[in-house]
């Protein structure tokens, strides 16, 4: 008896549910929460504007791994690191302006280049752990940067602006100031729409990524990867070298989520040298699942509508939560856990469906068998 | 094979360039300002009045006699722009100079130098 | 003769030989860097009584192959609840050590069989599933610890505020009351805390004589070989539901022992990232994502912890600096991506 899966019932109606279950559940906190707040509308669209530019580049660089399937890739906070990198090289060397940022992205790219082939080779060596590994790797190079940021620099490699350099003589500040570029792709071109500052430059840049995604996978490379995605033995058997397909889907992930924390330290003004990159990769998972998008399956609407869902529920969370009990910091970990929850519940829900549906292709494939050998 | 090494080196070499011209228009210079008394071989250049200074587009503002002011530049071509200003109006005297600083230089600049034409208004170090 | 190294070091995995031969150099560095050999090994001991039943919870799951518990923080909390809630009653001693731990295996139950229900819709996956559902409920429960009624005044916020502290000190309450049972005094600087150590040996051994039971080997079964425990006749399910309810439980025990040890209950982000350095430990010791033994959790959580002890106060007197929490990160860490990526395990 085939257990009637629930993705596979008739109605529409319920499949649509559960597989959009987590954005409508975010859909329905967030109505409920805006009035709660008590912010206005104008405060909304300019927050908004803000970080749809400030965090979609980085949001848009999960997608190619996805495609490749390799699931959600927790390694972009080792693009994150190079690129912080890049920007703790340029403060010490008082590069500002355009030419700052320019370098900036200039020096991190082969260093996320390098990160990323190595989070790539790690990363086939734990097939189907790749998030858990991703993740754990994550980790692991936050070490390997605390040990270069923290011990190494100043010591073994010569910082010259002190100002950026901690009291004791080496090692990087907690916090350092990016004043020199701060906002600088965001002011270049300036559009002022009432009181809202509209960032067009970045907006184009974000605009260009999608471009770009759109056009990457009707390339030979970007239908190998889909391909390698699918099915790895079919892939292989088509010819494709399944080890490399996946290692460069992770290399290129890593050097845009590179350049998308730059995008992002630019517009913030400062960057925490220690703690800017840890939540990148939760938060910009917990988004891309908000915005409808699955282990196996993610596209740039997902983005999109991930960020504003995601980051309404942030502007939204200590207001609400001071306003519902009094404590704005309950809206703090309500915030916290809203965006593990989501990964949790999605990644539950993705397992789950996934088991299910195998359970039935078995068993059909059972039945079948049976029915010939009853014959 | 070596089609491909050399367009790999090439574009290495590029962006490399890229890189260099990069931090040399984007590095920021300090620059010092000063209104005071200097000697230069024997002749003593003094400050005498107010003015007030333009260094590219940054409005530096009004440095008083004896007093020194600080401007931040980038890249390396510049230009100071100083004008006599008395009671608070300009008085219509102008002096304009320019100077190129290479990339790890930082400059002091002294104004009744300036003014006096002699060789010494700015003074360069690394 | 290089054929059997090149086993060893196969068979032992190459970071384990550097961690272990490390190790041997900080213990013969100690007396050169001024730090007595004595007291290191001491507080090696007691590091050991206070984390290992933390690690030994992690084996009930391994077992049944439902993999690395990343959700520990599910038995952690329900260890918090049990503690918090027997200081509230005001309990001492050891009334109030075993109220903690009664209460503890109480919450321990309720979550481990939500938990292992979860896990066992989600087989395959479990690992990262349990990573995040372990986050949301440390996160979801910072959130608890700022709404529940909590009265005692030892443990709410000064000033009139309502919620709990986010630490809270166990001193006049049940503070060293396993360590100082028994404790035995070797010169002046030794204090082997018998009773942490002799409590850890108890629960090793009912661990083992578990797994000696039916329903030990029939979990044991369901995790070298689902298909075949199931033509036994085995209910896979269950199983794996008992193992994820016992490893909860343990892990409540544990952090109870813990936090007896170390003198204060952390709640709210504390326990968020617990569950690394116990899965690291199990890892060091030997143990793999589908095979973990007792033999693992002592010489894991041995090693790990000396490394732990010995890597700071070292390596600070050499280099001038605080390198221990960066060491850390990258030795648990590291250890548990190493063993992430040494198996070919066939999925069922």
């Amino acid at each position: 008896m085939i257990k009637k899966s629930l993705t596979k019932t008739m109605n529409p109606g319920v499949r649509f549910l559960i597989n959009y279950a987590v954005p409508i559940i975010f859909v329905i906190l967030v109505a409920f929460a805006i009035p709660l707040s008590g912010l206005s509308g104008l405060y909304f669209i300019r927050e908004l504007m803000l970080r749809l530019s400030r965090n979609s580049f980085l949001i848009l660089s999960l997608l190619i791994p996805v495609m490749a399937g390799m699931g959600m890739n927790f390694g972009i906070v080792l693009g994150a690191m190079a690129g912080e990198l890049g920007l703790v090289f340029i403060m010490d060397w008082r590069i500002i302006g355009m030419p700052g940022l320019l370098l900036a992205i200039l020096i991190s790219t082969p260093i996320a280049v390098l990160l990323g082939y190595f989070a790539g080779i790690i990363l086939n060596r734990a097939k189907g752990r790749e998030m858990v590994t991703g993740f754990m790797l994550a980790f692991f190079m936050n070490g390997i940067y605390q040990l270069f940021v923290l011990y190494g620099m100043g010591n073994i490699i010569p910082i010259s602006n002190s100002s950026i350099l901690l009291p004791r003589g080496y090692g990087i500040r907690n916090s350092i100031s990016l004043l020199g570029i701060r906002q600088v792709l965001d002011k270049l071109i300036p559009l002022k729409v009432g009181d809202i500052l509209i960032p067009v430059a970045t907006l184009l840049v974000v605009a260009a990524l999608c471009i770009f995604i759109v056009w990457f996978r009707k390339t030979k490379l970007g239908q190998d990867m889909r391909t390698v995605g699918q099915d790895n033995e079919v892939a292989r058997v088509s010819g494709i070298n399944v080890e490399k397909t996946r290692i460069l889907s992770i290399v290129i992930s890593t050097v845009l989520a590179c350049y998308g924390q730059i995008l992002f330290l630019q517009n913030i003004g400062t960057m925490n040298t220690y703690q800017s990159h840890e939540q990148v990769g939760v938060f910009a998972i917990a988004a891309l699942l908000v915005g409808g998008a699955s282990v196996a399956k993610a596209n740039i609407p997902n983005v999109f509508i991930g960020v504003i869902l995601f980051h309404t529920m942030f502007v939204v969370s200590p207001r609400a939560g001071k306003a519902l009990m009094g404590q704005a910091q309950l809206g703090e970990y309500f915030r916290v856990f809203v965006s593990y929850g989501v990964i949790a519940f999605s990644l539950a829900l993705y397992a789950w469906r996934k088991r299910v549906e195998k359970e039935n292709e078995r068993k059909k494939i059972m039945n079948y068998r049976k029915s010939i050998l009853a014959k | 094979m070596s089609k491909r090494i050399i367009i790999r080196t090439t574009l290495v070499a590029v962006l490399i360039l890229i890189g260099i011209f990069l931090y040399t228009i984007g590095k920021e210079h300090k620059v010092l300002i000063d209104n005071k008394d200097i000697s230069v071989g024997n002749v003593i250049c003094s400050a005498s009045t107010t003015y007030v200074v333009r260094v590219d587009d940054q409005e530096i503002g009004v440095i008083k006699k004896g007093e020194r002011n600080v401007a931040m530049v980038t890249g390396t071509s510049h230009k100071i722009v100083v004008e006599e200003i008395k009671g608070n109006v300009l008085t219509g005297e102008k002096h304009e100079k320019r100077f190129k600083l290479k990339t790890s230089e930082s400059a002091t600049i002294n104004i009744p130098a300036m003014i006096n034409n002699a060789n010494e208004w700015i003074d360069k170090t690394n | 003769m290089k054929k059997n190294i090149q086993n060893i070091i196969e068979n032992f995995g190459l970071p384990r030989i550097i961690i272990f031969l490390f190790l041997v150099l900080l213990f013969i560095l100690t007396p050169f860097v001024g730090i007595r050999f004595d007291t290191s090994i001491n507080d090696v001991i007691v590091r050991f009584g206070m984390n290992g039943i933390l690690v030994l919870s992690l084996i009930p799951m391994v077992k049944t192959g439902c993999g690395l518990n990343f959700g520990l923080q599910l038995g952690i909390i329900a260890g918090i609840l049990g503690a918090v809630t027997s200081i509230e009653m005001n309990t001492t001693g050891f009334t109030g050590f075993f109220t903690a731990i009664g209460i503890a295996i109480f919450f321990a139950f309720v979550f481990g069989s939500l938990y292992g229900f979860l896990l066992n819709k989600v087989k395959g996956d479990e690992m990262v599933v349990a990573t995040y559902v372990g986050f949301s409920s440390v996160s979801f429960m910072s959130i608890m610890w700022l709404v529940l009624p909590f009265k005692s005044p030892n443990m709410i916020w000064a000033y009139g505020g309502s919620g709990l502290r986010t630490t809270i000190n166990t001193k006049g309450y049940w503070f060293h009351v396993l360590t100082d049972f028994l404790q035995i005094k070797v010169g002046s600087h030794i204090v082997f805390p018998t009773g942490t150590i002799l409590f850890f040996a108890l629960l090793t051994f009912l661990v083992w004589a578990f797994f000696r039971t039916k329903i030990g080997i029939a979990m044991t079964v369901v995790g070298s070989n689902t298909d075949y425990a199931k033509s036994c006749g085995i209910n896979v399910d269950k199983m794996r539901s008992i193992s994820v309810i016992l490893s909860t439980v343990i892990a409540a025990i544990g952090i109870i022992v813990y936090q007896e040890s170390f003198g204060f209950i952390q709640l709210y982000t504390a326990p968020l990232f617990m569950a690394f350095p116990a899965v690291a430990a199990l890892l060091l010791g030997g143990a793999t994502v589908g095979k973990a033994s007792i033999k693992n959790v002592i010489i894991g959580v041995f090693l790990f912890q000396s490394i732990l002890t010995m890597t700071p106060s070292v390596i600070n007197n050499v280099i001038k600096s605080d390198m221990s929490e960066t060491i850390r990160i990258i030795v648990s860490n590291g250890m548990i991506v190493y063993a992430l990526t040494r198996i070919t395990r066939v999925r069922t």
